[in-house]
């Protein structure tokens, strides 16, 4: 061997071990965390530190010792639960209803490719209206209540499970279909045993897109109009420079989110048990 | 007997470059109890004639006469296995084998039943739970074969079921076929590009010509056995090979059929 060949081959054992070696060390659940949290930390420590000092204005940015004490007026007066119920509710009542009808009008699509074609540039058509446009008729419509947001929620979510379900039914293995024609399948056999299984997944996966649009519907249709919900704390903070509110209001949201998003975690689990083990972890890109 | 005949059945596809005539007048017999394959060029149709067999596609003339009377296709008569295992991803092992009784409707609990029966016949007790992913390609379509005879189908369509298959794998189930074949008494319809396995496995081979494909050739197949390792070695074996190389126009590298 000459020397080139041997330092080649002697420099990847020396240095990869030990990059590998500093990773493992942090890369455990509790070093994640610890990652996590101490970032957190960090941002929120410069966030006070800035607003003391006056390097940013505290007026405007708030801080977070400001955010805490809003957070625990709110929390104590009780305002800010009933705050969290509503807006909440209205976010999963019109995710449910959305998701589930347009998912199930999605794999109908899939019955009559006549029908499909008559209804799929009306799809498209509707789909390309910012649907926030429509939150003022529908409040005209369904008032300043919990139906509007509903209402409003649902015009999200419904047509983006709709186009997602029928995507996918369409996209289903025309060879699995074969097969189960092949052994004698009816077209409702074929549906039901192939294309709704098989669509699963894509359907699972646009429940946390529109888990999203569904609060977006709420905090929309509160920001137009409402006397509770979350929107309607950050709107009415915001229009009074209160941002310690609008804060909390914003942090509160996103907890929500991040909350629901495990929730539908555990039902993708229950929904695509097979799913769930797909291997790859191990490979080393 | 003749179990089903083809009468010079014509398919075209109209696609985006035109007509393409795919069959043209296919004619030919399968008797009961018969293993026939299928070879011919690549493209020339081989599958276009299964789906048809299989009630899966219309032909645009000619018809198919099964156990003397005429019918439109095979829906639900036929046992299917393609080169892809089609195993659905979401049901496990078991539930998948039970597909095709679920869908005649056969009670959960018996169809369950005669599942367990066959898969530990076949070695695979202990995986009826199993997801297809986490089994090896030889297992999925071993699984894939249970499914198939468990309907008791009067006849089976393969295409190319082995070929994705590793060679020690393929010879493995291939007897695995050839012992369910001689105990159930099924007649086979194998359709293959690969000439060593329709010899090893046929009692007679139709050669297609290429588009629009019509038949060739039909050749028995004499063997002394049929079994995938015994039929390979029998004396004769070479002889089919290359006549069948002939007809399929195969150039070896001094530019002569081989």
């Amino acid at each position: 061997m000459t020397r080139v060949e041997s330092q080649l081959a002697a420099r990847p054992a020396k240095v990869q071990p030990r990059k590998r070696h500093r990773r493992a060390r942090l890369d455990t659940p509790l070093g994640r965390v610890a990652l996590q949290v101490g970032s957190i930390a960090l941002l929120l420590g410069v966030w006070e530190a800035a607003a003391r000092f006056g390097w940013i204005s505290a007026f405007l940015f708030g801080s977070p010792a400001g955010i805490y004490e809003s957070a625990r007026r709110s929390l104590l007066d009780g305002s800010l639960l009933v705050d969290v119920w509503t807006t909440s509710f209205e976010a999963l009542l019109g995710f449910v209803i959305g998701t589930a009808a347009g998912s199930l009008a999605g794999l109908a699509l899939w019955y009559s490719r006549f029908v499909a074609r008559v209804v799929e540039p009306l799809i498209v058509a509707f789909n390309s209206v910012p649907k926030i446009a429509f939150a003022p008729v529908i409040i005209l419509w369904f008032g300043t209540g919990l139906l509007a947001k509903v209402a409003l929620a649902v015009s999200l979510t419904s047509i983006v499970a709709l186009i997602a379900a029928y995507q996918a039914a369409k996209d289903a293995d025309p060879d699995l279909q074969r097969l189960a024609l092949a052994l004698g399948a009816t077209k409702s056999q074929v549906f039901r045993k192939i294309i709704v299984p098989a669509s699963l997944p894509a359907i699972v996966a646009c429940f946390r897109i529109n888990l999203g649009f569904g609060l977006v519907g709420a905090v929309v249709g509160e920001f137009i109009s409402s006397q509770r919900g979350l929107g309607h704390l950050v709107f009415t903070a915001s229009s009074l420079y209160d941002i310690s509110t609008v804060w909390v209001g914003l942090f509160v949201l996103m907890a929500i989110g991040f909350a629901l998003y495990f929730v539908i975690d555990r039902i993708e689990r229950a929904l695509l048990p097979w799913k769930l083990d797909r291997g790859g972890h191990d490979l080393n890109v | 007997m003749t179990k089903l005949s083809v009468r010079d059945v014509r398919k075209s596809f109209t696609g985006k470059s035109g007509r393409t005539d795919v069959l043209g007048g296919l004619t030919f017999d399968i008797r009961d109890g018969d293993f026939v394959s299928i070879i011919g060029p690549s493209g020339c149709g081989k599958s276009t004639v299964f789906n048809i067999i299989a009630g899966l596609l219309e032909p645009d003339s000619g018809s198919l006469v099964y156990e003397g009377a005429l019918v439109e296709g095979l829906r639900g008569r036929v046992g299917y296995m393609m080169q892809k295992d089609l195993l659905l991803p979401w049901r496990t092992v078991l539930d998948n084998v039970v597909l095709g009784l679920e869908l005649r409707g056969v009670p959960r609990k018996i169809a369950v039943e005669e599942a367990r029966e066959h898969l530990s016949t076949y070695g695979l007790a202990g995986f009826e739970d199993s997801y297809p992913q986490a089994l090896s390609g030889g297992m999925r379509q071993r699984v894939a074969l249970i499914r198939t005879l468990i309907v008791n189908p009067d006849l089976l369509l393969l295409d190319e079921p082995f070929s994705a298959l590793d060679y020690q794998t393929r010879l493995y189930l291939e007897g695995v076929l050839m012992e369910a074949v001689e105990n159930f008494r099924k007649t086979v319809v194998l359709v293959t590009h690969d000439i060593d396995e329709a010899v090893a496995l046929s009692k007679r081979v139709i050669v297609l010509s290429g588009r629009p494909a019509g038949v060739k050739a039909i050749y028995d197949i004499e063997l002394a056995e049929r079994t995938p390792i015994g039929a390979r070695s029998d004396p004769r074996f070479a002889g089919y090979f290359h006549a069948l190389c002939g007809e399929l126009d195969i150039q070896t590298k001094r530019g002569e059929a081989a």
